[in-house]
């Protein structure tokens, strides 16, 4: 079991209908695989930063869930078939991260310790060569 | 030399030369969320390029994650990849 987030933009020329319509038929898709959905997040209309196929909005809508690889790869083909669907995204989040975490805690508490000593130390340096940084980055 | 000069100063409006440090180090943080473009906003300025570390501050690590992060929002139109 794997933990996907996938993104994609719905263009606005579909009405609200419409839109819902699309958002069941792709979160049906995640059912039928077997996959466990977690979140669906819309934040609706949203503008863009440019335009994509001559639209200057999109209907944002995020899936969290869980489930095999063949579930994403199957949400893309769907999308790639679906005009109306302007861009797409799918990311794998890292479920073994709560794992690595307590080696990583250990590790940032000793990075810790010898990080204020080197403040320490640079702040002497600061101190001493006022205008050094300046100087440095002109070369 | 006079337009480089400007050029440095554009950034620096941003991030004023104080005292560089990582701002995610700072505050702890592991992942860069793509969809947080409140704080992706302030590491692409006016042109929409991704600020240099030696500007910012960023650590190495922050500034790989950041950079993953801004290309992933660019991709869905969240932030534009020129502005001008």
């Amino acid at each position: 079991m794997r933990h996907y987030e996938t993104a994609f933009l719905i263009t606005p020329k579909l009405n609200e209908e419409e839109t819902e319509k699309l958002i069941q038929k792709m979160a049906d898709i995640v059912a039928k695989k077997k996959g466990k959905m977690i979140k669906i997040d819309k934040w609706g209309k949203k503008k863009l930063a440019y335009p994509v196929e001559k639209q200057n909005e999109a209907f944002y809508v995020f899936f969290h869930y869980e489930g095999e690889p063949d579930i994403p790869s199957e949400l893309e083909r769907r999308f790639r078939q679906t005009e109306s669907v302007l861009r797409y995204l799918t990311l794998r989040k890292e479920v073994q991260a709560v794992a690595k975490k307590k080696r990583r805690v250990k590790r940032k508490k000793a990075e810790e310790i010898s990080e204020e000593k080197e403040d320490k130390e640079r702040f002497k340096e600061d101190e001493t060569f006022v205008g050094s940084d300046a100087s440095e980055e002109e070369k | 030399m006079a337009r480089e000069q400007r050029d440095r100063s554009s950034y620096r409006r941003y991030f004023p030369p104080k005292r560089k440090y990582c701002r995610f180090c700072e505050r702890n943080i592991k992942e860069i969320d793509y969809k947080n473009v409140d704080i992706l906003r302030r590491y692409v300025p006016e042109r929409g390029k991704i600020a240099p570390r030696r500007v910012t501050g960023t650590c190495s690590f922050h500034q790989r994650k950041l950079s993953t992060a801004i290309k992933r929002a660019r991709l869905l139109a969240l932030l534009p990849y020129v502005e001008d």
